[in-house]
């Protein structure tokens, strides 16, 4: 079966929900990267 | 009279909406018993297969043709709910019950192993419990507002209500919010925090990524056909 065709609004709506799970997942791997480092050159 | 074949027998509609709510009721019944115990997390082991239960039925339910709440409605549902309380729990204990034994065991435990946060000077503070910089703050703001609220909107939206669904919304950037302080404070204190633990940072990580997850629903909330939710 065919699917719909998707509004423009959706479009532009999931355009910016996958930007916005880039940025978020980007910050948290960031995060994560900074404390290994830090791990790495400190005598925890 | 209006007749269907919609789980493979003629029967009435009234017939078939009482069946979908029995089917619907007995899921819960499993589902809600397993999160339940998986939500106090020290139980978790004996919530699993109660919930894994409940889920098949749920899915049974649905392959039948019965007119049940959709599969990713209840597993974000309740994972939202076991979210807020394993958080509620473990953060209500630090606060207010820091000095008995469950949370001395559990709490110091788990410093021990990942976060000293919950390990140097325990129990030193005025105030009792963690005396990670910042870790009380997070726990007066959080339990009381986003916690408490996460829990009642994880209930609207199984009840599949439409102010279940907008607050789940609203509840889901909190939690954005709340992990982007939230992952800051652990690296900026990072050296309070894993100093002397026995898993540091990747232990931590392993641990925390299951409570991150939830702003992973943003996407769904912010897509699904806003009308199967109802007034």
């Amino acid at each position: 079966m065919k699917e719909p065709p998707i509004s423009q609004q959706d479009r532009r709506r999931r355009r910016a929900l996958i930007v916005f799970q880039i940025v978020i997942y980007g910050y948290l791997l960031s995060m994560f990267l900074i404390q290994l480092h830090m791990a790495s050159v400190r005598d925890w | 009279m209006v007749t269907n074949t919609l789980s493979g027998n003629t029967t009435t509609y009234d017939d078939h909406q009482e069946q979908s709510r029995l089917a619907q009721w007995q899921a819960d019944k499993w589902l809600m018993a397993g999160s339940f115990f998986m939500g106090t997390a020290i139980l978790g082991l004996i919530g699993l297969p109660l919930f894994l239960r409940g889920l098949v039925l749920q899915v049974r339910a649905q392959k039948v043709g019965l007119s049940v709440r959709p599969i990713m409605v209840t597993l974000i549902g309740y994972l939202v709910i076991v979210d807020a309380a394993l958080n509620s729990f473990g953060w209500a204990l630090d606060m207010i019950a820091n000095h008995t034994l469950l949370a001395r065991v559990f709490l110091m435990a788990w410093g021990n192993m990942f976060d000293a946060g919950y390990f140097w000077h325990y129990n030193e503070l005025w105030i009792g419990g963690a005396t990670a910089p910042g870790e009380k703050a997070w726990e007066i703001a959080l339990l009381p507002i986003v916690f408490c609220m996460r829990m009642a909107a994880g209930i609207g939206f199984l009840q599949m209500k439409r102010w279940g669904h907008q607050w789940l919304i609203v509840t889901c950037w909190f939690g954005v919010v709340i992990w982007v302080g939230y992952v800051a404070n652990m690296t900026i204190f990072a050296d309070v925090r894993y100093s002397g633990v026995v898993f540091p940072v990747i232990g931590w990580w392993l641990y925390d990524l299951f409570y991150i997850t939830p702003f992973l629903a943003i996407p769904y909330l912010h897509t699904v056909n806003r009308e199967i939710f109802t007034d």
